[in-house]
């Protein structure tokens, strides 16, 4: 074969340069380059913008000289930090819940060691029950833990229906974001189907924030349900739980109220986790595992940088 | 001549400066305007299907994904656009690092830019196992210039911009996307024997 190739292609040896070299066939230069200059000036030289300009990538004094260029003023310093009052941050005192909680007996002796130290702590959660009916008379336990549930249902009814408005009603500022979590471009199946203990208060709390009279009531309620939670991801994908599966949940939620806020509803606030919780199921999801990024190593001029360039905008 | 075109691009420069009188239409109004960018085919990606059943075939994962404002034109970016279609991903980027034009670039960037975005966000597991459903071309903003003719007349110059768009699909291209091997005899008999069986005959029954 080589051989053949050799025979046939050894002429080309012979051949000009012209033929052997490869030579564009088409080209944008016109055919009298005497007047190319005069041609050039034909055109009105315009400044092309670019819209892909990577602005991040720029330099503080850079952007400044941009800005300055097209009369761009420098964008007002935020100085004011949101502030919500309709809600506090977190749990204070928050509760722990007993080990094995809904599994063990109750006759085992870890049980009865926490029975006793609960009732240590009964005291307190009697006197933030006192005050929290000091601000609401009507208050009763067994009507309150009738509506957390209701709350409770409707919270996650709303969450699977994503209707996001709505949801401000059942659930603080502080859990919205923790309840929205990962919820986009997902669909929800939830279903609550039976309570296998009644619901009840195990913990209650009450504190003031900024000023004395400025009070939240937090309560803690125990709820040890049937619930079916099925989540198929944007293009209808199964990737977590499922709509036939029933699971015993057993939730120790909190529920906030502004007391001071004569409006004030009664919230979920936070669910609280124990140590002892079951590991989460994996992900019906498989994906690669990435590969280990490989380390840099930071060089130690950042300093001087920074001192180079705050002196250049300080001098005008 | 040439005073002509030097007064008219001074008009046009001057209107970037700021005019005191000019407030609301001054350019520092400007710069919190609307942005013009095509933004229909991204809301693809936010579209959520209703769930399947177990026993359907899982419903394959897309990814849009677009490449605004190219200093290219879009007549030539079609040509590339169109040379990538019904392509697996891997062969598509093979292929375009050997096109010699300047468009083959941000046609490779795009695509693999959409194949980050399908892993990263849009739950697709193998990189390599996603196909180009979708790919073409569209006029991105026009600048216009211009050019001196003879006898004190002026032509227009368009310097063009392009958006390139995009639609990686998750599983195997289709055989013959193009259609451009031609079916066998059989093939066609078979084809003309279904499409008879399926046409309904009105007011039969």
């Amino acid at each position: 074969m080589a051989n053949s190739l050799l025979s046939k292609m050894g002429s080309l040896r012979l051949a000009p340069v012209i033929f052997t070299q490869p030579s564009r066939t088409t080209t944008s230069k016109h055919f009298i380059p005497k007047f190319k200059k005069q041609r050039a000036q034909k055109y009105l030289k315009v400044e092309l913008p670019d819209p892909n300009e990577d602005f991040a990538a720029l330099g503080p004094e850079k952007i400044r000289q941009k800005m300055k260029e097209r009369g761009l003023l420098p964008p007002r310093p935020w100085m004011e930090r949101p502030f919500y009052i309709s809600a506090t941050g977190g749990v204070f005192e928050p509760y722990v819940p007993p080990e094995g909680d809904g599994k063990a007996s109750l006759v085992s002796t870890t049980r009865a060691k926490q029975a006793v130290q609960l009732l240590e702590k009964k005291s307190k959660s009697m006197m933030a029950i006192r005050k929290i009916k000091s601000f609401e008379e009507e208050f009763d336990q067994k009507e309150f833990v009738q509506k957390a549930q209701e709350t409770y249902i409707k919270a996650h009814e709303i969450l699977a229906s994503g209707n996001t408005k709505a949801l401000r009603d059942y659930v603080t500022e502080k859990a919205y974001p923790e309840f929205r979590f990962n919820t986009l471009s997902k669909t929800i199946r939830w279903s609550f189907l039976e309570s296998l203990e009644p619901p009840r208060v195990v913990h209650a709390r009450c504190t003031d924030v900024v000023s004395k009279e400025n009070i939240y009531g937090q309560v803690t309620v125990r709820f040890h349900t049937r619930q079916t939670l099925a989540v198929y991801d944007r293009f209808g994908r199964l990737i977590h739980g499922s709509e036939i599966v029933a699971k015993d949940v057993l939730e120790y939620i909190v529920f906030e109220k502004h007391l001071s806020n004569l409006y004030g509803t009664w919230r979920i606030h936070e669910k609280i986790i124990p140590d002892w919780t079951p590991p989460k199921e994996p992900s019906k999801l498989t994906r690669l595992m990435p590969e280990p990024e490989p380390e840099v190593v930071k060089p130690d001029k950042v300093e001087s940088i920074e001192g180079k360039e705050t002196a250049a905008i300080a001098d005008k | 001549m040439n005073q002509l075109f030097k007064r008219l691009c001074a008009a046009g420069l001057n209107s970037n400066q700021v005019h005191v009188n000019s407030l609301h239409t001054g350019i520092t109004a400007l710069a919190w305007s609307k942005s013009d960018l095509p933004k229909r085919f991204l809301l693809h990606n936010k579209k959520v299907y209703p769930p399947q059943s177990p026993e359907e075939e899982p419903r394959p994962a897309f990814v849009c994904h677009q490449k605004t404002n190219i200093k290219y034109s879009p007549e030539k970016l079609w040509y590339i656009a169109c040379l990538v279609r019904g392509m697996t991903v891997d062969e598509a980027v093979k292929q375009l690092s050997f096109v010699n034009k300047k468009g083959a670039i941000f046609v490779k960037e795009a695509i693999l830019e959409a194949q980050e975005l399908a892993v990263k966000e849009h739950n697709v597991e193998f990189r390599s196992n996603l196909w180009v459903a979708e790919s073409f071309s569209g006029q991105g903003m026009v600048i216009k210039g211009i050019r001196r003719h003879a006898r004190g007349r002026m032509g227009e110059v368009r310097y063009q911009f392009s958006h390139y768009f995009v639609r990686l699909e998750e599983g195997k291209p289709p055989a013959d996307y193009y259609k451009v091997n031609p079916q066998t005899p059989q093939q066609q008999l078979n084809n003309w024997l279904e499409q008879m069986r399926k046409r309904k005959i009105i007011n039969s029954y």
